[in-house]
């Protein structure tokens, strides 16, 4: 390390004036890279210690600023000089075009300035017309598609009650502005910027765009990684900008105190929207009325911490899922069971799925094809993935029926296709059955009965329900259910154990049977020849699948809801 | 998705530029000061700016503009000094502190220094703002320059340092001028 201590009296500045040509090398080869880590060492002590050796860095990196934009300036107009416009010569330097409006004489004396200006201007304008540009552009589909907006994303939600309007709140809903009104539990809210709010009930959480919220009562913890850096937070009075951390906010809805905490990072707070107050790790401020004091230490135990209630959702899935497979080993033995896939894979390869009745018809055993092993209903259970064209579990059954019960867990991740396939038999031949979700989000179950003796003629008995996906609650996990039987003739179609829709087609004549054969989950094995949406894979996941041979009744598929729901 | 917060309206955003473009250049100094290079320096300006401009509906156009984006960038630096915190010809935290401190302090001065220089520039032969050209010229580090001159590398570092030196000068000679005037 450096020698430089004769006599210095610290950052006042007095130096010793030998030192200054040593320093003024040093800086030199520190701004052209070259300066070796021990004149590093060495240099850095000069500056701690001499104030004029750190006004010389500053000057000398002005310079180097000047002489590189100017560099830069001269080689962007090198490049810039093309076709047919002639030199300017006689300038000595690189040619020059004039700008619009200003007359060569003024040229010479302003044009790096200008050029410096007009490249940074040229760079800010770009960058804000992607910002502009893209919010325009983003807002106008949202309006051609869907006339609500998210903010956010329900990842968590453990115990919780809801007081607002929307009491069935679940993980994996899309959350819009709005109020959240928790009144017991907790929910993670992870906001479209990429920042993570933890609300621990009772509280009171206003959503207002994916950059900003408003806590009203209650507790809430903050993460914000860095893409969401700026992220708003409001409490009464007080406004909070989020510089990349994790804090806490707790407000109390009798006398609007509130607290604020920092775990780490830092947080810009601004009580009363006036004063900037930086709040640094380890900070906490207390604010009520127009009294703001800070606190004496944070207390990050008081705040639900995302591993803690990772560790109380991981206890809570683990007790459901004991719960579900002890339900399953009943439901297991059900005779009225034509085929039924727990997917619970043996090893990770795996590709036969065993049919789980029992005992067991091992003829219907499936096979998986493309689709892949993907966590369930909880993180302790298996499903499958479909996602590419080609994935399907195949399965043949055989046999005629009466009547029939299809349900199955499913996690629509998109509806990509005119129809998104859970259970289409090959072709579709008489007697068939076809289950599917169109494309705007409405179940459809459908049976062919071809009039034989006019083809071209359409007879199948085509059922759909209501619409009952949309973007909001895509890629949560669902209990979907048709039943049908061919003596009523009533097809009746539920979602998560309530029933959605229930129909008699006017095509229907009693008596005819059902039959499957060959067939497959989540696409279509052979389509007919030349129809117009042969495509049909399903985008999401499966878990659970069932085949009856009586339609059960609406109490029944309630009751398998309940003891298979993943909360 | 990229949307900013409390979006500002489009009269703001001219606003912005205007004191943005104002103050790069001092903002790109004062950034100089905290980073290892000019690429570095690159980086955190593009960061800044696009932070600053996603606050702007926060800045109160009654206060210093500079000293307000000098803090964002004085953040962002920090941050990307983190990321290369191994990197061991990075100062250390007193003296990033000393650095910005005194940057901030003496903004107008840095300002006013840069003009000086830039009158200077203008006052060198044709040859020198060559030389000057070939060593600056961007996406090249003088070094590297310096080494392709090969056995005259020496001679051109030390042509570059003279003309630094003499550059240096006279923006005092030219900052003194003008506070006579």
């Amino acid at each position: 390390m450096s020698t430089s201590g004769n006599g210095n009296t610290g950052n006042g500045g007095g130096c010793n004036p030998g030192q200054l040509p040593e320093a003024s090398r040093l800086i030199g080869e520190w701004l052209s890279g070259g300066i070796t880590p021990a004149d590093f060492d060495l240099l850095q002590t000069m500056l701690r210690d001499c104030s004029e050796v750190r006004r010389m860095l500053r000057e000398e990196v002005n310079l180097e600023q000047v002489l590189r934009e100017n560099a830069s300036v001269t080689a962007d107009l090198k490049a810039w000089n093309p076709e047919g416009l002639p030199d300017h010569e006689g300038e000595g330097e690189a040619a020059v075009m004039p700008f619009p409006g200003q007359s060569t004489k003024t040229r010479a004396k302003k044009y790096w300035i200008s050029w410096a200006a007009a490249a940074s201007l040229a760079v800010l304008l770009s960058a804000g017309t992607f910002l502009w540009g893209g919010r325009h552009a983003l807002s106008k589909d949202l309006v051609r598609e869907e006339t609500n907006r998210g903010c956010a994303i329900l990842t968590h939600v453990v115990n919780a009650e809801w007081l607002d309007d929307d009491n069935s709140r679940r993980t994996g809903d899309t959350v819009n502005s709005g109020m959240l009104k928790l009144a017991c539990g907790f929910a993670q809210v992870e906001f479209f910027s990429g920042a993570t709010l933890l609300m621990e009930g009772d509280a009171e959480l206003e959503i207002i765009s994916p950059w900003e919220a408003i806590c009203h009562s209650g507790k809430v913890r903050v993460r914000v990684p860095p893409p969401a850096r700026g992220f708003l937070l409001h409490a009464p009075g007080m406004k909070l900008v989020d510089l990349g951390t994790e804090f806490g906010v707790q407000v109390n809805p009798e006398d609007l105190s509130s607290e604020v905490h920092v775990f780490e990072g830092e947080v810009e707070a601004h009580p009363n929207n006036q004063e900037l107050i930086s709040l640094k790790e380890g900070m906490g401020l207390y604010k009520e009325g127009n009294k703001v004091a800070p606190l004496p230490g944070v207390r990050p135990d008081d705040f639900m911490g995302m591993e803690r209630l990772d560790a109380i959702t991981a206890t809570r899935a683990k007790a459901r899922y004991d719960a579900w497979a002890t339900w399953k080993k009943d439901i297991s033995s059900d005779e009225r069971l034509v085929v039924y896939f727990p997917f619970e894979r043996q090893g990770k390869w795996q590709r036969m799925i065993g049919n789980g009745c029992n005992p067991c018809n091992p003829d219907r055993n499936g096979g998986v094809v493309g689709a892949r092993w993907t966590q369930g209903r909880w993180p302790m259970k298996d499903a499958l993935e479909f996602k590419r064209p080609g994935d399907r579990v195949r399965l043949r059954i055989d046999g005629e029926y009466e009547a029939l019960t299809l349900t199955c867990w499913v996690k629509v991740d998109g509806l990509d296709r005119k129809f998104n396939a859970l259970l289409l038999t090959d072709g579709y031949d008489a007697g068939e059955p076809h289950w599917q979700i169109t494309q705007d989000g409405r179940l459809m179950f459908s049976i062919a009965y071809p009039d034989e003796e006019h083809p071209d003629v359409k007879r199948n008995q085509v059922h759909y329900s209501p619409v009952v996906f949309n973007r909001s609650n895509i890629g949560r996990w669902h209990q979907l259910a048709v039943t049908y039987d061919n003596c009523s003739g009533e097809a009746i179609q539920f979602v998560d154990g309530k029933e959605v829709s229930r129909e008699v087609s006017p095509l229907y004549q009693p008596g005819r049977k059902i039959v499957y054969g060959a067939c497959e989950l989540g696409n279509w094995g052979l389509p007919l020849q030349d129809h117009q949406f042969p495509v049909r894979n399903l985008n999401g996941c499966m878990d659970e699948f069932a085949i009856y041979q009586i339609a059960l009744a609406g109490d029944e598929l309630k009751k398998i809801y309940e003891a298979s729901k993943p909360e | 998705m990229s949307t900013p917060p409390a979006p500002a309206p489009p009269e703001h955003y001219e606003t912005f530029v205007r004191l943005f473009v104002h103050h790069e250049g001092r903002l790109r100094g004062f950034l100089r000061t905290l980073v290892r290079d000019w690429d570095d320096v690159d980086e955190v300006m593009q960061e800044t700016s696009l932070v600053a401009w996603r606050k702007f509906s926060q800045f109160d156009p009654d206060t210093n503009f500079m000293a307000w984006a000098a803090a964002i960038a004085r953040f962002e630096a920090l941050k990307h000094l983190r990321k290369q915190s191994r990197d061991r010809l990075v100062f250390n935290d007193e003296i990033l502190d000393l650095l910005a401190e005194e940057s901030l302090e003496e903004v107008d001065s840095l300002e006013r220094h840069r003009s000086a220089l830039g009158k200077c520039l203008e006052k060198l032969d044709s040859r020198q703002k060559e030389l000057l050209q070939l060593a600056y010229q961007p996406g090249v580090k003088f070094h590297e320059v310096a080494a392709q001159a090969g056995k005259s590398a020496q001679a051109f570092y030390k042509t570059i340092q003279r003309m630094r030196a003499a550059l240096l000068q006279c923006a005092e000679k030219q900052m003194q001028a003008e506070a006579a005037t």
